[in-house]
């Protein structure tokens, strides 16, 4: 009867044991949907890349999907037209420059297009995506005038050998922060006129900016569906110069560096040491005298033996 | 001392029955399988130093994973050491002789582990050495490194001098022993011949050591738990997390000193030595430090319960009721109100249900530790944003798990190979008391 209890017990613990294991093991297991989009990103109206994002739906959200082999191509997926290779990251995006072998066919074209094509890999199936885009330029520029500072910033796209402006298209106009975009005026976001300007009046005057004053001005046409993601910067003297506190780092506080520790802090963790291993220390050397002890009653024993 | 039937014991039997044997069939199994457990956990270690810190499951929120939460149960099992020696002691608990050198290997063989797991959490063990030369004294992290140092060299210093006049015995007992440890018996003790003035100075040290532990062994624990404490994050940020972290360690110790008693007592036949009165009071003692943490855990718990501030309430649904909620249930029932229940009565306070509430006491433990480093890193204040979902959970990599059990083996293989070499119960220690019962009586 004994025996059985304490089986019992055993085996009550045993579930118990093995409950709490797989629930640290619990893994969502929702069939997924996975798709691949393709971005197009004008930096500075200098170099264009292209960005590749996978994704599956795993319940509700979707996932990212990393080391996914991809090539893109320009134009078409034929070998000619291969910009470049890539595999997505932990974040489930890669990135292609266009290289300067294609600089000839992009200067002579105004529309093109990018493919990306993966093949079926570690389990998720081969998949594809592309963009039209039409070739465009974005540009930033201020104006002062009578002590209002204005930002102008003009999309302009290629027709032909002509760049013409672009109206009705939605920017942002701001000044670069920490986080994102702070936009110069009141709106969030700006549409370009006839002339394709958007122009918006400069009211974040009292913004810090580095040491002499600067500010970095943007304008960006995000994921436009006819000319994708066009970013132009400027900076301009515009901030509050921020002065640092000469004697911020000075001060001893339990931040500081390590050779700013506050005194008291000082005093009491050095007690403490030397106090604790002071002991310890004195302590060995007891046990050395005892050593020596020993070996003086060794000594008297052979003396005592020989006499 | 309480030794059953002592009157029949003479000096002989008992420096017989108490010095170091060899391993059994039993023991070489024993020691085999950690040997291999230890094996596997050092060649994960290798694939972590070679790969880097990739091939665990730790990430950008989840960044102390079971590492941490081993160090935390090593710091904490360690701490019996001062329970058991200095504090008995002190307070002249006179039936501590048996248990005094379990809880002091006990307490040896974890700091050295808590030590060890630090380094393989660091990634790269050489920047170790950045702890020394960039370290600042402001920081918990330094005050763990120094306190932690220090509990060892303390520790290691109790064990050795209170091994000296058993090493003497050892020396002179060398026919009975294995001859290969004859050399380091001499290197270790053979200046001892027990003089009166010698056991004069070590008896004074073993007082000074005594008095000096306490406050360190404290000292280990509440720093460990102030690194937590001292982070502002739901879950850590409590004023309670010292005394809370002190009696959970003192529990988890009292708890692994039952588990040894137990099995030294039936694997080395010390039945005569390890009483059932031993398990009797030994159990009295660990009902009231399973109270007195599940006091702490109640104010730890049930204060923010109480408020349920708006992150501290997802923390919290998360352990009451949530993706931790068995694993919580499991560590507050097996690692608390269960072996309470068990040695409440005195049926439980025998050996064998004893053992088993020493076992629930220490996995409830080590899970108790998961559950206070883990979840809180899972619930920062500012909540996860586009981060891949994986982020979102943590369950140890294979090589997380090889590499804690296998320093889990490591710390039992310790004491394992200490009680091959050593006697766990001290001889001398017994002979005195034997002796002066018997003058006493």
């Amino acid at each position: 009867m004994k025996t059985n209890n304490h089986h019992k017990l055993f085996i009550i613990t045993l579930f118990l044991f093995g409950t709490a294991i797989s629930n640290i093991n619990a893994q969502d297991s929702a069939a997924s949907t996975s798709i691949m989009s393709v971005h197009y990103f004008l930096p500075e109206n200098k170099i264009p890349y292209v960005e590749v994002s996978t994704k599956k739906k795993s319940g509700k959200k979707f996932e990212p999907i990393k080391d996914i082999p991809v090539n893109v191509y320009f134009n078409e997926a034929t070998e000619n037209n291969l910009l470049g290779k890539v595999t997505t990251g932990i974040n489930g995006e890669g990135r292609v420059s266009l290289p300067a072998s294609f600089k000839a066919t992009w200067d002579s074209l105004t529309e093109f297009k990018f493919v990306a094509v993966s093949d079926s890999s570690g389990g998720v199936k081969s998949l594809s995506g592309d963009v039209t885009i039409k070739k465009a330029i974005l540009v930033i520029d201020t104006t002062t005038s009578d002590g209002i500072r204005t930002v102008t910033a003009q999309l302009k796209e290629k027709k032909g050998n002509e760049w013409v402006p672009v109206k009705d298209i939605e920017m942002k106009v701001g000044v670069n922060r920490m986080g994102g975009i702070l936009s110069a005026g009141d709106e969030e976001t700006y549409t370009s006129d006839s002339t394709g300007t958007a122009t918006v009046e400069f009211k974040k005057d009292s913004l810090p900016g580095d040491q002499k004053g600067n500010i970095v001005l943007v304008a960006k046409v995000e994921d436009n569906d006819a000319y994708g993601n066009l970013l132009v910067e400027k900076t301009v003297p515009w901030g509050i110069a921020f002065t640092p506190e000469k004697n911020f780092f000075d001060q001893r506080t339990l931040w500081s560096t390590r050779y700013r520790t506050p005194y008291w802090l000082l005093f009491m963790a050095y007690s403490i040491v030397i106090g604790v291993w002071g002991t310890l220390i004195y302590l060995v050397t007891q046990i050395l005298k005892t050593r020596k002890m020993g070996r003086e009653y060794d000594r008297n024993l052979s003396t005592q033996k020989s006499g | 001392m309480n030794l059953e039937n002592s009157t029949s014991l003479t000096n002989e039997q008992i420096t017989s029955d108490l010095l170091p044997q060899k391993f059994g069939k039993r023991g070489m199994i024993w020691t085999s399988l950690l040997i291999l457990i230890a094996l596997v956990g050092a060649f994960a270690y290798y694939r972590q130093l070679k790969y880097g810190l990739v091939v665990t499951n730790m990430r950008d929120y989840v960044s102390w994973g079971i590492y941490i939460s081993n160090f935390v149960f090593f710091v904490a099992i360690s701490l019996v050491g001062s329970l058991i020696t200095a504090i008995f002691r002190l307070t002249n608990v006179p039936w501590r002789t048996p248990l005094t050198r379990i809880s002091e290997i006990i307490a040896v063989s974890a700091i050295t582990f808590a030590s060890l797991i630090i380094i393989v959490d660091m990634g790269r063990p050489e920047r170790l050495l950045n702890l020394f030369i960039h370290g600042r004294i402001q920081s918990p992290i330094i005050w763990d490194v120094i306190v932690i140092g220090t509990y060892f060299c303390l520790s290691l210093f109790l064990l050795y001098i209170t091994l000296l006049p058993d090493i003497r015995i050892m020396i002179n007992a060398k026919d009975k022993l294995d001859k290969r440890f004859s050399k380091l018996y001499r290197w270790l003790g053979t200046f001892w011949k027990g003089t009166a003035a010698q056991e004069k100075i070590r008896n004074r040290s073993i007082t000074i050591l005594c008095i000096v532990i306490i406050p360190v062994a404290f000292s280990i624990h509440t720093v460990t738990s102030w690194l937590f404490a001292t982070t502002y994050r739901p879950g850590w940020d409590s004023t309670n997390f010292g005394a809370y972290f002190i009696s959970g360690a003192f529990l988890v110790g009292a708890g692994a000193v039952v588990v040894a008693m137990y099995v030294f007592r039936r694997y080395y036949h010390l039945e005569k030595y390890i009483t059932d009165k031993h398990f009797e009071k030994m159990g009295r003692v660990v009902v009231l430090l399973a109270l007195l943490y599940m006091y702490f855990n109640i104010n730890e718990y049930l204060v923010p319960a109480f408020k349920m501030k708006k992150p501290e309430a997802e923390h919290l649904r998360q352990l009451f009721g949530g993706e931790f909620a068995p694993l919580f249930w499991f560590a507050i029932l097996v690692g608390m109100i269960i072996p309470i229940i068990i040695m409440l009565f005195k049926k439980g306070r025998k050996p064998l249900p004893m053992f088993i509430a020493g076992v629930m006491i220490v996995v409830g433990a080590w899970f108790k530790r998961y559950l206070i480093v883990t979840p809180t890193l899972l619930h920062p204040f500012l909540p996860m944003y586009n981060v891949p979902e994986s982020y979102h959970h943590y369950f140890p990599s294979w090589e997380e798990w090889a590499i804690a059990m296998g320093s889990l083996a490591g710390v039992l293989l310790i004491i394992t190979f200490f009680a091959r070499v050593f006697p766990i119960i001290s001889i001398y220690k017994t002979l005195t008391d034997q002796n002066e019962n018997e003058q006493s009586s």
